[in-house]
């Protein structure tokens, strides 16, 4: 009997434990009717992507192919990638992108089917326009109003680092809205943490305050918002919400007002404000957020109606009135911008680019609760000329909303339920000087799998030029051991 | 010596190894249902421990509960129901529905303990018990109401100890799947075809794959759901059991579960515009109308023809007005003869809001 030597036995071992460690992924369902009806996923094919994006690591969804190849080129640069699973090193992906920067990657995909060759082209276009390094964004359940382990992260796009910035394990599990920046600014942002102890949390230049945006006029807390471009001001709506469901099925929930109003909270003065025109009985009003040169707000509104029962009928329309940024008021009368009698759709979600030049927002059949609404697209206006900017290349057959701008006004993430229908993801866009908007691309992550067992929607991403400066202890901190700030 | 201390330090080893594995022998032979229901919930038997407490007789018996009704295994709910009186609601929660499911709720719902409507849905609210919550839409996917179906699987999926678990991942494809919305149940079942153990039961479920006996299910399930969309409150367990009935007037467990909700509630007014005795009977029923129509002055020949009420039932209920009347009010001698009675639930049952 021959005797294995020991050397041999090592490298078997090891073999094994290689081969043994290599997971298979089974990615059925694919095709017509299910999430995945591209042959790649995520599916970057003739998309734009900006100079400074993590890789964008991909997988092939046939689940009858072998042999699967990848042929990335532009210029002198080529890099060959073999098998289903396409999982970028970081410094060759760095190098393509540069050599592509302003230009295009030529993809050659192919693969064996049934014993057959399968091949095609694509591309990847390279826009030289970066887009802001940070995306924060709450991870949550789709829970019909309750939660459990939240967490607010704050991504690296330019690779796959994230940092909890606000979690449940600091916050005794408590509910935590999502965080939004001031026109991409990390110096300049907010969230709230709601219950006991809790309040919204302004970072104003990495100092941390506790707020309670509450007086004795107003509906209910501040639930929507953003903060004035200057950082002294807030504009808020007061909603009181109310959450029901569709009997039909795959409509789930639906969320409406029973009434809401606007406020502005004065930041160095710690006092709230409410004017007679925006908190009417008969009329809701919502979604406040600023012009970029802060002398407007917009804001959606409706004629109050008996709810649920006439649902269907509530329509918003987005309406702009002027504000001052020396005194925190909110003038009349408001101009109506985009007019719901006249489309017979309803609007939520405004938001300017930092330019001023693009308005966006979404538009669904009815209501105020886009995330559920199948049919709710995004809407663009371009603020120079009042045109309406085509999105065709953006929108998809799912509900595509909760958007923020990068600072450079060049692009936009958006949340999008594209797909399964239930889960929000991480959308990019591109938007040229001329308006054009490109097809978007969903968030590069680290395992082109990882969307696959993700059962968290990335609600509201929002965009931001540095890292906001605080993290998940700090805020746990300012829940134990400040006191909230009172407004009168 | 040396190698004599190293014997006694192995066999020592050996003896606490197989004590330790004899002791996990005992405890998975004494709480099946414990380890069955950890494997739903996609943990180890010392994740279900931190999450659920060390099992008892009870508690092994309500996780039977959950997990034959996961299987829909309603004879064997109905056995394990029977065991023992938990006085829960939970319990009677899976009771109510095994026995509605073998079509016999009306028949039997006096038998054993009703925490009045909570017997029947499982409140979902701040106060509710993670537990509790995941339980709670396995009654709506039995009548056929995928929304709420699919809503408490998602929270059943949100509150459970891993935040996975093919006991939810299952309930949100198969929803998905009976609502036609296959690119979400396509989600599910990805998930389910890369975890071994469920591999074959997302397999069967894929397009294409079905078999003429899950054609069937999805067919059936497909029958009971509404024909129209109406927006309602999160807990109107009423009104979603008429949108049933109003869009399949021939979904008998929508029709029972709404009389028994009538009637747990004591609204009689609710049960006579509710109950239409030509397409569902019971004592039960019978009982409740001889106590509307007796305040009502309706004791007709021709109301208890068109109501179905027997002369026993009726000379029965003579009998209880009789007692009743006779000892003031007082339950003591109509307990043994009339205890599992509509009438003595509707007189003497009284609300336990600690509950």
């Amino acid at each position: 009997m021959r005797r294995i030597e020991p050397l041999c036995l090592i490298a078997l071992t090891a073999a094994l434990l290689l081969l043994s460690c290599g997971r298979h992924y089974d990615v059925r369902p694919y095709g017509t009717g299910t999430d995945r009806t591209s042959l790649l996923f995520p599916d970057y094919q003739d998309v734009t992507i900006p100079c400074n994006i993590a890789p964008a690591n991909f997988y092939y969804t046939d689940p009858e192919g072998s042999r699967f190849t990848t042929k990335f080129s532009c210029g002198d640069v080529s890099v060959t990638v073999k098998g289903r699973e396409v999982i970028w090193k970081e410094r060759q992906w760095t190098g393509l992108l540069e050599a592509a920067s302003g230009g295009d990657i030529e993809v050659e995909s192919s693969y064996r089917k049934d014993g057959a060759p399968v091949s095609w082209k694509w591309s990847i276009h390279v826009d030289g326009d970066p887009v802001d390094q940070y995306l924060t964004y709450r991870l949550i359940e789709p829970g019909f109003e309750v939660w459990d382990d939240l967490e607010i992260i704050e991504r690296n796009l330019g690779n796959f680092d994230t940092r909890v910035i606000s979690d449940f394990r600091h916050t005794g599990n408590r509910c935590m809205n999502c965080h939004i920046h001031s026109q991409g600014r990390g110096d300049l942002s907010m969230f709230y943490l709601r219950g006991e102890g809790g309040g919204a949390i302004l970072n104003r230049g990495g100092t941390l305050r506790k707020l309670t945006l509450r007086d004795s006029a107003m509906i209910s807390p501040t639930v929507y918002g953003e903060i004035h471009p200057e950082g002294r001001f807030g504009v808020f709506s007061t909603n009181i919400i109310i959450p029901a469901m569709h009997s039909a099925g795959g409509l789930r929930m639906e969320v409406f007002d029973k009434a809401s109003d606007l406020c502005v909270a004065d930041f160095d003065g710690n006092r709230m404000m409410t004017f007679p025109e925006t908190a009417r009985e008969d009329v809701m009003e919502t979604f406040p957020v600023f012009s970029a040169d802060g002398r407007y707000v917009y804001y959606c509104t409706a004629p109050a109606l008996p709810l649920p029962a006439e649902i269907d009928r509530l329509m918003y329309s987005l309406v702009r009135i002027p504000f001052d940024p020396v005194t925190g008021a909110l003038g009349s009368p408001a101009d109506t911008v985009w007019s719901a009698a006249a489309t017979g759709k309803s609007v939520c979600h405004p938001k300017t680019s930092p330019d001023g030049r693009w308005l966006l927002f979404t538009v669904a059949d009815y209501g105020t609760f886009p995330i559920n609404h199948k049919e709710c697209d995004l809407c663009m206006i371009d603020l120079a000329s009042g045109k309406i900017i085509d999105l065709s290349a953006v929108n998809d057959d799912k509900s595509d909303t909760y958007h923020s701008w990068s600072s450079n006004s060049r692009w936009f993430v958006f949340a999008s339920k594209r797909g399964d229908g239930l889960y929000g993801k991480p959308w990019f866009s591109h938007v040229s000087p001329d308006g054009t908007v490109s097809k978007p691309f969903l968030l590069p992550q680290k395992n082109p799998h990882f969307y696959d067992t993700m059962l968290r929607s990335f609600n509201v991403p929002d965009l931001g030029n540095s890292p906001v400066g605080f993290d998940a202890e700090a805020i746990g901190h300012m829940l134990e051991d400040v006191t909230a700030e009172q407004f009168e | 010596m040396k190698r004599k201390g190293g014997r006694i330090i192995l066999v020592l080893l050996a003896a606490a190894a197989l004590t330790a594995g004899l002791s996990q022998c005992v405890f998975l032979a004494r709480y099946p249902y414990f380890r069955k229901l950890a494997a739903l919930n996609g943990i180890s038997l010392k994740e279900a421990r931190k999450a659920w407490g060390r099992p008892d007789k009870t508690s092994e018996l309500i996780m039977g509960m959950v997990v034959e009704a996961d299987r829909e295994n309603w004879p064997k709910v109905s056995a394990l129901a029977a065991e023992k009186d938990l006085k829960s609601e939970i319990g009677t929660y899976y009771y109510n529905l095994a026995n509605a499911m073998q079509d016999r709720l009306p028949d039997r719902l006096m038998d054993y303990y009703q925490p009045f409507e909570r017997g029947l849905f499982l409140p979902v609210g701040p106060s509710s018990t993670p537990f509790r919550i995941a339980c709670a839409g396995d009654v709506w996917f039995a009548l056929g109401y995928m929304p709420l179906a699919e809503r408490d699987a998602m929270l059943g999926l949100l509150f459970s100890p891993a935040h996975t678990g093919p006991r939810y991942l299952r309930r949100l494809a198969e929803c998905n799947l009976v609502s036609g919305d296959s690119e979400a149940a396509s989600k599910y079942l990805r998930i389910l075809l890369n975890d071994p153990s469920e591999r074959d039961w997302a397999r069967e479920r894929l397009p294409g794959n079905w078999r003429p006996d899950y054609q069937l299910r999805i067919a059936e399930k497909r029958n009971l759901a509404p024909r129209f969309d109406l927006v309602h409150g999160m807990d109107q367990a009423q009104l979603v059991l008429r949108i049933l009935l109003s869009s399949n007037a021939t979904n008998k467990t929508a029709l029972d579960y709404l009389l028994c909700y009538d009637l747990l509630t004591k609204d009689l007014d609710a049960f006579i515009a509710d109950y239409d005795p030509s397409l569902t009977a019971s004592h039960l029923y019978e009982e409740a109308m001889l106590i509307f129509l007796a305040a009502k002055g309706g004791m007709t020949q021709e109301n208890f023809v068109h109501y179905h009420i027997s002369e026993a039932t009726f000379n029965s209920f003579n009998r209880f007005v009789t007692i009743y009347k006779r000892d003031g009010g007082n339950a003591r001698n109509l307990t043994a003869e009339f205890g599992k009675s509509y009438w003595y639930y509707f007189y003497f049952a009284e609300r336990n809001e600690k509950n």
